[in-house]
C-alpha cells in the first residue's frame, strides 16, 4: 500500500510536459490512423438538416451562411460549413454566404471551393458570396435584409450588382432567405435572433465551438434557435446525415432519399471507406481524436484525484 | 467643448434611437435609413485608425528597442506584406494572399487555439480535485458531459448522453438565465446612465 501511495505521490508532481506528450499522441494517432466509430445524430443537428432539406429544389427559398469567425476556430467550424454547403449543392438549394471579419473572407472562398469541386454549380446562379462586410455594419445589414437584400447588401464579393444576378430571382428578404446559420466561436448568433428573428421572423440556427454550447443553450431550448451544431460533434453528425440521405444514390432515389429517423438510427457509415472523400469525413475523423482526448482527460482527472485522496489519508494518519 | 460636443451627440442620438425603436413612424424609419448610410461612411475610418494605431505602437517599440522589439518588426512586415499581396494580386484562390492565408495564418491560428487542449489536460490533472462537495458535483458533471460529447458515452450506456443533456438543459440553463437577466439589467442601467449623461468615462 505504501508503495502505491509513493507512486501516486510521485505522479502528483509529474512534469507537465509528460502530460502534454500523452495528449499530443492521443490526438495525433487517431488523426493519422482513422478508425470506425459510431456517430449518434442529436435533435439540434437533425432540425437544421430537416429545415434545409425542406428547401430542396425550391427556387423561391434560400439559406444564408454567416461566417463570424477566423482561422483559429476553423478545425471545429469548417467541417460544418463544408457539410452544409455540400447538402445545399446536393439538393439544389440556393445558398448565400456573408462574413463579418476581414480574415473570414478567405475562409468563405475556401469552404465554397472545397464543396463545389464535386458539383456543377455556378456563382450567381446556384450560390452567391456577399463577401466581407465590416462588423460595425452587421446590425444595419441584418435589419436591411429584412426589407430588401439587394438594397441592403448591394453587391456580391466580385462587385456584381445583386439585382442583376439570376440567384436573386424570387429572393427578396427573410421571407425567402428563410434560414440563417451563424458560424462562430462566440454567441454572435444571438444577434440574428434579436434582429432577424424578432423583427422579421427569420429562422436562425447556430454553428458554434463546443466551449460556447452552454452559452447558447437558453436560445435553443426556447426555440429561438431552430437548431445548433455543437462543436465538432455537430459537424460529424451533419456529415453523416448528408452521407446517409442527401448524397445517397440508388435507382429508387436518384436525387438523395428523404430523411427518416429509423434509417439514421440503423445506418452505420464506415469512415475508413475510401468512397467518401477525406474532406467530407474530416469531422468524424476529428471526433475520433476528440473521443480519445476526452478519455485521456477523464483518466487524468481520476488519477489526480486518487493521488490526492491517498496523500490526504496518509497525512491524516501521520497527524 | 471637447467634452460637451461628444456628450451632446451621444445624448441626442441615443434618445433619437430610443424613439425610433418605440415609434414606428415613417419619419423615424427615414431617419434610421439615412443614418445607416452614415455608419457605412464612418466604418472605413475605424479601419484606417486601427492600422495607424498598430503601426505607431510597433514603430515606437522598434525605435526604443524595448525587450522583444524583434517581434514588432515581424508584425509590421506581416502587415505590409499581406496588405501588399492583397492589393497587388487580389484575394482570390491561387493568389499569393490566399497562399499566405492557407499556409501561414490558418495553421498558426489553429495552433494557438489548439494549445487549449494541452492546458485543459494539465489543469485537469493538477488542479481538478474533489476537495469539497461543490467541487465533487462539478467534477462528476464535467466527466458526464465530456463522455456525453463523444460516441463512447452512448456506447457505454444511453444514460450518459441523456444525463449530459439534462445537465445542459436544467442546471446549466438555470444558471445561464440568472446571469443573462443580471447582465441585461446591468446593461439597461448603464445605457440609461449614458443617455442621461451620468456615465461619462467613455469620453476619456
Amino acid at each position: 500500500m505504501n508503495k502505491l501511495i509513493q507512486i501516486f505521490q510521485k505522479m502528483q508532481s509529474v512534469d507537465r510536459r509528460y502530460i502534454f506528450i500523452v495528449v499530443a499522441l492521443s490526438i495525433i494517432i487517431p488523426l493519422l490512423i482513422p478508425f470506425n466509430s459510431k456517430t449518434y445524430v442529436t435533435e439540434p443537428t437533425e432540425s437544421i438538416y430537416r429545415k434545409i432539406d425542406s428547401f430542396a429544389n425550391d427556387k423561391s427559398k434560400a439559406v444564408l451562411l454567416s461566417f463570424t469567425h477566423n482561422a483559429s476556430t476553423m478545425p471545429e467550424l469548417f467541417p460544418m460549413e463544408v457539410a452544409v454547403l455540400r447538402h445545399c449543392f446536393e439538393r439544389n438549394i440556393k445558398v448565400f454566404t456573408i462574413c463579418w471579419l476581414p480574415d473570414a473572407a478567405p475562409l468563405v472562398d475556401y469552404a465554397i471551393n472545397t464543396a463545389k469541386e464535386d458539383y456543377n454549380v455556378q456563382s450567381g446562379i446556384d450560390y452567391c458570396n456577399f463577401g466581407y462586410r465590416p462588423y460595425s455594419l452587421r446590425i444595419p445589414i441584418m435589419l436591411g435584409m429584412g426589407e430588401n437584400i439587394a438594397e441592403s447588401v448591394e453587391t456580391d464579393s466580385q462587385g456584381r450588382k445583386l439585382d442583376n444576378l439570376p440567384i436573386m430571382d424570387n429572393i427578396k428578404n427573410y421571407d425567402d432567405m428563410n434560414l440563417v446559420i451563424d458560424f462562430a466561436g462566440s454567441s454572435s448568433a444571438i444577434q440574428w435572433v434579436m434582429y432577424a428573428r424578432a423583427k422579421f421572423g427569420a429562422n436562425v440556427a447556430a454553428g458554434i465551438t463546443a466551449v460556447m454550447v452552454a452559452d447558447n443553450y437558453p436560445y435553443l431550448q426556447t426555440g429561438q434557435l431552430i437548431g445548433m451544431f455543437r462543436g465538432l460533434k455537430g459537424a460529424a453528425e451533419y456529415e453523416k446525415l448528408v452521407d446517409v440521405f442527401a448524397s445517397y444514390e440508388s435507382p429508387d432515389y436518384p436525387n438523395g432519399r428523404p430523411f427518416s429517423k429509423e434509417i439514421i438510427k440503423e445506418t452505420w457509415v464506415p469512415i475508413t471507406d475510401d468512397k467518401i472523400p477525406y474532406k467530407y469525413k474530416k469531422a468524424r475523423i476529428g471526433m475520433n481524436a476528440q473521443s480519445v482526448a476526452h478519455i485521456m482527460i477523464i483518466v487524468f482527472i481520476l488519477l489526480g484525484n486518487i493521488g490526492y485522496f491517498l496523500t490526504r489519508q496518509k497525512k491524516k494518519k501521520i497527524v | 467643448m471637447k467634452r460637451q460636443i461628444p456628450l451632446a451627440i451621444v445624448i441626442t442620438l441615443g434618445f433619437l434611437f430610443v424613439i425610433h425603436t418605440f415609434v414606428p413612424h415613417k419619419i423615424s424609419q427615414d431617419f434610421y435609413d439615412w443614418f445607416q448610410t452614415w455608419i457605412k461612411a464612418i466604418s472605413p475610418f475605424a479601419v484606417f485608425l486601427g492600422v495607424m494605431s498598430l503601426f505607431n505602437v510597433h514603430r515606437t517599440k522598434i525605435s526604443r528597442r524595448v525587450p522583444n522589439w524583434q517581434y514588432s518588426v515581424i508584425t509590421l512586415i506581416g502587415l505590409f506584406f499581406t496588405a501588399f499581396a492583397g492589393f497587388m494580386w487580389g484575394t482570390q484562390e491561387g493568389t499569393p494572399y490566399m497562399w499566405l492565408f492557407t499556409n501561414v495564418q490558418m495553421p498558426m491560428s489553429a495552433t494557438m487555439f489548439s494549445l487549449l487542449a494541452f492546458y485543459i489536460a494539465s489543469a485537469a490533472y493538477k488542479a481538478f480535485r474533489a476537495r469539497s462537495a461543490e467541487a465533487t458535483v462539478l467534477l462528476v458533471a464535467a466527466i458526464i458531459v465530456m463522455l456525453g460529447q463523444v460516441s463512447l458515452g452512448a456506447a457505454i450506456t444511453k444514460w450518459i448522453p441523456e444525463t449530459s443533456r439534462w445537465i445542459l438543459n436544467v442546471p446549466n440553463l438555470a444558471a445561464k438565465r440568472a446571469i443573462m437577466i443580471g447582465v441585461g439589467l446591468g446593461m439597461t442601467a448603464t445605457s440609461l446612465k449614458i443617455l442621461l449623461g451620468i456615465e461619462r468615462t467613455y469620453l476619456g
